[in-house]
């Protein structure tokens, strides 16, 4: 028996389906909570499309199991989920990040990028006139043991001291004081211990705050570390302490470790200003350099600032819309527009003779194995589909380095000058041959899937449309091109289509054997012999310039999925018509 | 009423869940002697370090990924060329101090400043130079001429069986020492700032280095198949007698029981030395990261220290970047260490390095596979990345 806890046995009904209702509750419970702060956590970090998505989808995910109309739905709860982040999400993601400039240098919002100028310590200076301030560390001992809650006193260069105040946070991310604030206090307002001129110990609501630390002090060396670890970096280097005329102070490592005090001024700060904008006079707010006054430009997506010399240098760029700039791009740039064609056009090739190769191989091996009368089927199917169950990771690399290898490859050593005594074949070297490298390579990897799929389409084929045939004295080419071949394309030719559209975009293969190797001559672009398309962009957008160019990355996805998309439309008008034979 | 009790309570529980900890990213061969210090760093600080290992080749793009979000380590283990990037993207701290500064060797140092900025803390660097097999080279050879001649009289001698000299020459990385040493260069420099637009790589010096690779190609001594798996592989098993390779293959060296020698690669012409690129390691801080001083300190106050310097350089044997350690390495070592130590030229470490390296390659290709001019095959090179750089 099964435990079962009080308040369940007297509710009635049957108590094992109560516990499990019960469980039920308890794991919905969970997914609601985490899901919520899951939407939450996107929310605040800025990601307000999906968070969005996130709460509808819980909604929803609710309704379908709270009301009894749509329970039918709950079981499409997965798939729709599945849907959202497979499918749907990478699709708008891409649409939305191919008019922008997200890449290298432009990875931020402008709001945080701006909230990093206006607040980061890495963009505060220390000014010449600067003076430093000189500090002591009180805090409370529990017990021998000391704690993190602490007191400042500030010594001003003149000898004055004064108390930091409560700290109120400026910047928060993620629950978390990025900057704080804190103004001084008179030290009379505090109840002092005091041994000769030196202050001990500050007494304030019952708390004794001991002395503990002072950077100068040797005799408090020693709890440099605990303070640091504690109070130092935790807390007090986020916090700018504003003293009573405006100066603003805040915690620095010098050059010997320790954390001093010291005056600093932001480099940058808001400002109105009136600039012209579509031919009227707008109010903006503009970021301005504290140290020369002047403001910074915004230009691309980037913050520019002017040194004394007036020379313009990059501050930090943010992801800006940049309309339609990627799409025009392809079409107006030389580099791309130049061998776009010739890229293209093999890129076609090699994807309609990938499909027509492996088909014809696969065909042909399935052909044999359907054949009943052959001995050990199952030990020829398990060897030829061993191409398929390799990682093409792996076998790729040993085409490349142990067949194909110009001076030390298999092929050339032993067949083509060993055997033949040729010259060797310059695999990589050559356009054609590299090109023939790449379509065996491709052929090998393919036709175990094609042979696989033309095996199942054989064996539904009835027999007696064979016998039949056999029957009026068909010949077997007639029988096969008359029965075999019509009712396996009605079953196969989409899934050609298929092939086609993955070919096309067959990236693995090409990057792995020949990089798109071998390079063009007479060109200035990085295009090799056997770039398709996908190969090529990826060389553009993430192998050139200034490393990764996300929004021209997604541009050219979006061009290449039109392609496929057409190529395959045509395709299966194209193949309709051999479902026409099947009717 | 006791489901929602529940979700506030779970949701309650993962707010708190945050504690002061840094996080480190590291590959493998650091890993385990990072963990041992960690420990030892926390019993003296008090202060937690997890030490994450991530595959190398996926340090920078998930640090990419996840720093912009405020997320992702607080300290990264990486080469010295991902600063440009990093730091253009605004996600590195800036060291403030390093201590015992003077003691490092200047060009690790060099190597990860950016902008004039220090952006991390080296603690190896590697590179090439070159390396012989000691039962077929009995003194390195000192300029090219002496090596080109020995590399042929070793192919004679064994008919072929072993290979004079065998390197990665179509990666630009492995063929740089020549057309560097010439006096071309990657991007120029103007008042201490790289200049992306000034490209070095089509000059006099350049076409000069480059047609010294070539002259080994048509004097019989590099073949169209070499690459980095054929040099190694034909290394460890005695059958070539001089390779250019840097100190990260030692232990296969080692293990494949080949008795060599590192010397300096030879001079160009004699007089003008080879310059080639080299990499260093270092530790990174996350500009975005709330606990960054917490990493800054851990780095300045502990990691670079000499003794454990020391410690990571047993555990991981690279060329130590501090100068105090040269005399407590082995030979081999000390041996790479002088040769880049003097010669070596840091990898530009701008964003804008990422199209140099295709490009170049393509070049190489070009001049010496598909017999076009290495005038021409440069000068496309160069147009190939003005163009990327717009």
């Amino acid at each position: 028996m099964i435990l079962i806890p009080p308040f369940l046995k007297y509710a009635g009904g049957d108590a094992m389906t109560r516990v499990w209702k019960f469980i039920g509750w308890i794991l919905l419970a969970l997914f609601n909570a985490f899901s919520i702060w899951g939407a939450l956590f996107l929310f605040q970090k800025g990601f307000y499309e999906l968070s969005i998505t996130f709460f509808v989808l819980i909604v929803l995910i609710d309704f379908f199991i709270f009301n009894r109309k749509s329970y039918p739905f709950r079981y499409m709860i997965p798939a729709i989920i599945l849907l959202f982040i497979l499918v749907l999400y990478p699709i708008a993601f891409t649409i939305k990040t191919a008019f922008t400039n997200y890449g290298t240098g432009h990875i931020m919002t402008r709001q945080e990028v701006v909230d990093r100028l206006l607040t980061d310590p890495v963009y505060t200076y220390v000014p010449n006139d600067a003076k430093e301030y000189n500090y002591e560390v009180f805090v409370e001992f529990n017990g021998i043991e000391p704690t993190d809650d602490f007191k400042l006193i500030v010594i001003t260069p003149n000898g004055d001291k004064y108390i930091m105040g409560e700290i109120k946070s400026i910047r928060v991310q993620a629950g978390k004081m990025l900057l704080g604030e804190a103004n001084l206090k008179e030290i009379d307002d505090y109840n002092l211990i005091k041994e000769g001129d030196k202050i001990i110990a500050i007494v304030d609501e019952d708390k004794t705050y001991r002395y503990f630390y002072s950077p100068d002090d040797i005799d408090t060396a020693i709890n440099e570390v605990f303070f640091k670890s504690k109070i130092g970096f935790p807390l007090l280097s986020k916090v700018e302490i504003v003293d009573f005329q405006g100066n603003r102070l805040s915690m620095r490592f010098s050059e010997d470790g320790t954390l001093r005090l010291k005056s600093i001024r932001h480099l940058y700060r808001l400002s109105l200003s009136e600039v012209v904008e579509n031919g009227k006079n707008v109010v903006k707010t503009v970021l301005v350099n504290d140290i020369t006054n002047k403001p910074l430009l915004e230009e691309n997506g980037t913050f520019y600032d002017f040194d004394e010399n007036g020379e313009k240098k990059p501050v930090m760029g943010y992801i800006s819309y940049v309309g339609t700039k990627n799409f025009s791009q392809i079409f107006t740039d030389p580099t791309i527009s130049g061998p776009f064609m010739k890229i293209f056009l093999w890129n076609f090739t090699y994807a309609a003779l990938s499909v027509l190769f492996t088909f014809v191989i696969g065909l042909s091996f399935a052909l044999v194995l359907n054949n009943n009368s052959l001995k050990g089927r199952s030990l020829y199917r398990t060897l030829l589909i061993i191409p398929w169950a390799i990682p093409a990771f792996i076998s790729v690399l040993i085409w490349k380095n142990g067949f194909f290898n110009e001076t030390y490859g298999i092929i050339n050593k032993f067949i083509v000058s060993g055997l033949f005594n040729k010259e060797s074949i310059q695999w990589m070297t050559n356009p054609f041959w590299a090109k023939v490298a790449v379509l065996i390579v491709n052929t090998w990897l393919g036709f175990p899937y094609m042979m696989t799929v033309s095996l199942g389409a054989l064996q539904s084929i009835p027999d007696e449309l064979y016998e039949a045939a056999s029957i009026d004295g068909a010949s077997k080419g007639q029988r096969f091109w008359k029965i075999t071949f019509p009712l396996l394309m009605t079953t196969v030719a989409p899934l050609l289509i298929g092939s086609f559209a993955f070919n096309f975009n067959n990236f693995v293969n090409i990057y792995l054997l020949t990089s798109g190797g071998p390079a063009i001559p007479n060109t200035s672009t990085p295009a090799g012999a056997t770039d398709i398309l996908i190969s090529y962009t990826y060389k553009l957008a993430f192998e050139a310039g200034r490393g990764q160019d996300f929004g021209f990355a997604s541009a050219i996805s979006i061009l290449i999925f039109f392609i496929v998309a057409g190529i395959s439309f045509v395709n299966f008008r194209i193949s309709g018509s051999f479902e026409e034979v099947n009717r | 009423m006791k489901k929602w009790l529940i979700a506030i309570l779970m949701v309650v529980m993962v707010f708190s869940a945050f504690a002061v900890k840094i996080t480190i990213w590291t590959s493998e061969a650091q890993a385990p002697i990072l963990t041992k210090l960690a420990d030892e760093f926390k019993s003296i600080y008090g202060i937690e370090v997890e030490v994450v290992q991530v595959n190398f080749g996926d340090i920078k793009s998930k640090f990419l990924t996840a720093a912009p979000a405020g997320e992702g380590a607080d300290i990264i283990v990486g080469a010295h060329d991902w600063v440009g990037e990093l730091a253009a993207n605004g996600l590195l701290e800036p060291i403030p101090f390093l201590p015992e500064k003077e003691q490092y060797l200047p060009t690790p140092l060099e190597a990860f400043t950016y902008n004039g900025k220090l952006y991390g803390i080296p603690y190896a660097f590697d590179g090439p130079a070159l390396v012989y097999n000691k039962d077929y080279v009995e003194e390195p050879p000192k300029t090219f001429d002496e090596l080109i001649e020995l590399a042929k009289q070793i192919q004679d001698e064994y008919e072929g069986e072993v290979r004079g000299l065998v390197y990665d020459f179509k990666n630009f990385y492995f063929s740089s020492f020549a057309i560097f040493g010439y006096g071309g260069y990657v991007f120029g420099e103007k008042d201490g700032k790289i200049n992306v637009k000034d490209i070095g790589l089509a000059n006099e010096g350049a076409i000069k280095g480059l047609s010294l690779i070539k002259r080994l190609v048509d004097e019989g001594i590099l073949e169209s198949g070499d690459n980095y798996n054929v040099m190694d592989g034909l290394f460890k098993d005695g059958q070539a007698a001089m390779i250019i390779n840097g100190p990260w293959a030692v232990p296969g060296w080692r293990e494949a029981g080949i008795d060599f020698g590192v010397a300096p690669i030879p001079d160009l012409e004699p007089g003008v030395h080879p310059k080639p690129f080299f990499g260093a390691q270092g530790f990174m801080v996350n500009a975005k990261s709330p606990n960054k001083l917490y990493a800054i300190e851990f780095l300045t106050k502990f990691i670079a220290t000499k003794d454990i310097m020391y410690r990571i350089y047993l555990a991981d044997p690279r060329v130590p970047s501090r100068k105090d350690l040269l005399p407590m390495v082995d030979d081999v070592t000390r041996a790479f260490a002088e040769f880049l130590g003097n010669y070596g030229l840091p990898m530009p470490n701008v964003p804008e390095m990422a199209g140099v390296w295709g490009a170049m390659g393509d070049a190489i290709s070009k001049a010496l596979d598909q017999g076009i001019p290495v005038e021409q095959a440069l000068k496309e090179a160069v147009d190939t990345i003005l163009a990327g750089i717009k």
